[in-house]
């Protein structure tokens, strides 16, 4: 249902094909290999270290790669950051700095809008529908620090909303979150994969994970174990990415580490 | 009253003054909120430091100042922001290397000299009631660059002084964005050297900022507000200056005058401010203005 109204011949929205990243010496990421068609979602799994972050950056092409490839769109990612939405943790974001909610949502549509020109009323209607979905239009013309974490990152996924990507990045947005927004999240993603939408978010989150992706690719700065998320996430693959400090609870619960 | 406000501009070189300080009010003024935006306090201050070889090298060899303070406040700029974004090196500890080392330079070739004081001193601190037209001129062509750069990257600066990682994976260059602003910071500490002095101008691209953010939490009205109060205290300290000067018998330097209106300013919204969160605590009303 999908892919219903994409040509059969375009490239997938995400290749990635072998890839190494480093920093200095050490190899954050060895060997890495991953593929997102439209409409399909990955969830990244592994332990803080394992290279999540240091994936979505690649695939963003903000970290250069000392092996492999990664195309986007068909694509060198630079050339395709128009089509990539980014959603990282909000609590990266200084909450006293003077912008409003729908000021946020609609930086969505500055590439869209282009140089020397501001936002125009179609580009406010688009920030105002996101922000609708997220369950914040009453708050659009509050400061954006005076809202909640949780209200933050729906602000953060309605500008990825806003910008109409077809290549959804999200880097841990369901830390720390609460009961109503993880439910948004979760119904969010499920309509931008029906209308086609590819995303590849990282997240701790074994059950959200379960409910938002198709698929999964296990991590330990390589790939333990990628492919359809019911059989790349296992006890054996989990003590492997988080050595044995792992426990995975019955069916579908979380991670637990014991140690950091 | 109305006496002592508009008696000191009897005069066409405070009338001149006058005209300097409000278009150096309204170029400061709106800069000023990008400085708070970007966090860029310091970097300005290590522009008024960086400005000076530029100077001191024009006086050496007999050229314009301003041209030697222009091309060492745009120089400083590119390299500034090179030096911010080497990883390994802290920003404050790069942005410290490189005033230093063009400090020191500007030190070693005024040094060369016997007869400099006068024209450093006001260097220093300014001499806004010497300013001639043609000067004015000049500050006024930089403010209208400045002013027309800064609505044409507007948003994509603001964009980049609130998530500079999304601005970065949505395809901007942040380098080339951070050089402009830089440049922008230069220019104006260029601009503003001559009427308050390289150690005062730095007062000029902080204050109204600072005072915009107190009165308001959206950009829009606090560029209005920094404008304001950059202009309001430029005319009231060049009226303090004249009446202590020549009624009263003492000598207060016009460009500090304005920098003190500008603290007492300061100070004042600060404590209003804080009276009012106190008082409309849990009432408090974010400003209707429109974005």
């Amino acid at each position: 249902m999908a892919t219903s109204a994409e040509p059969e011949a375009l490239p997938p929205l995400l290749a990635v094909e072998g890839m190494s990243v480093g920093y200095g010496r050490q190899l954050a990421l060895e060997d890495v290999s991953l593929h997102v068609g439209p409409g399909e979602a990955v969830a990244l799994i592994g332990p803080n270290g394992a290279g999540k972050s240091t994936l979505l950056k690649a695939i963003l092409g903000l970290l250069p790669l000392t092996d492999g490839r990664v195309k986007v769109l068909g694509r060198r990612p630079v050339d395709a950051r128009e089509h990539v939405g980014y959603v990282q943790q909000a609590d990266t974001l200084d909450p006293e700095f003077p912008v409003s909610v729908v000021q946020v949502v609609l930086m969505g549509r500055y590439r869209a809008v282009g140089w020397f020109r501001r936002p125009g009323a179609a580009d406010r209607r688009q920030a105002m529908e996101a922000l609708a979905e997220v369950g914040l239009a009453d708050r659009a013309r509050d400061r954006f620090g005076t809202l909640s974490g949780g209200q933050r990152q729906r602000v953060l996924l309605a500008r990825a909303i806003a910008q109409r990507a077809q290549l959804l990045l999200l880097d841990e947005p369901f830390n720390g979150l609460d009961a109503t927004t993880s439910d948004i999240l979760i119904e969010v993603l499920a309509r931008l994969r029906a209308d086609g939408v590819g995303v590849v978010m990282s997240t701790h989150d074994l059950a959200v994970a379960h409910l938002t992706c198709g698929e999964a690719c296990v991590l330990n700065r390589r790939r333990v174990a990628y492919g359809p998320i019911g059989e790349a996430i296992t006890p054996g693959t989990l003590a492997e990415a988080y050595g044995s400090r792992a426990v995975l609870l019955a069916s579908g619960a979380t991670v637990v580490t014991t140690n950091g | 009253m109305v006496r002592l406000l508009l008696d000191p501009f009897g005069d066409a070189y405070m009338r001149r003054a006058l005209v300097e300080i409000l278009v150096l009010s309204g170029l400061a003024g709106v800069v000023s909120v990008y400085v708070l935006l970007r966090r860029l306090a310091f970097v300005g201050d290590a522009l008024t430091h960086t400005i000076f070889p530029g100077i001191a090298i024009a006086f050496v060899v007999g050229q314009s100042l301003f041209v030697g303070a222009l091309l060492a406040g745009l120089a400083s700029a590119v390299l500034l922001t090179v030096a911010t974004r080497i990883r390994r090196i802290d920003h404050d500890a790069a942005l410290g290397v490189l005033v230093g080392a063009f400090f020191s330079l500007g030190v070693v070739v005024v040094s060369t000299q016997s007869s400099y004081t006068s024209d450093l001193t006001a260097l220093l601190f300014g001499r806004i009631l010497t300013v001639d037209t043609a000067e004015i001129i000049e500050t006024t062509a930089i403010a209208v660059a400045v002013l027309i750069v800064l609505t044409l990257v507007h948003k994509e600066v603001v964009l980049r002084s609130f998530d500079p990682i999304a601005a970065e994976a949505m395809g901007y260059r942040v380098f080339l964005l951070d050089l402009l602003v830089n440049a922008v910071v230069a220019l104006v500490v260029v601009a503003g050297v001559r009427a308050v002095g390289t150690v005062l101008v730095i007062a000029l691209l902080v204050v109204p900022g600072a005072i915009a953010r107190l009165v308001s939490e959206r950009i829009g009205p606090m560029l209005v507000a920094s404008v304001a109060a950059a202009g309001l205290c430029g005319y009231l300290g060049l009226v303090a200056s004249y009446e202590a000067s020549l009624n009263h018998g003492v000598r207060l330097g016009s460009g500090s005058t304005v920098v003190v209106a500008l603290t007492i300013a300061f100070i004042l919204t600060g404590g209003a401010a804080a009276l009012l969160r106190r008082r409309g605590a849990g009432t408090a009303a974010p400003g209707s203005a429109v974005p």
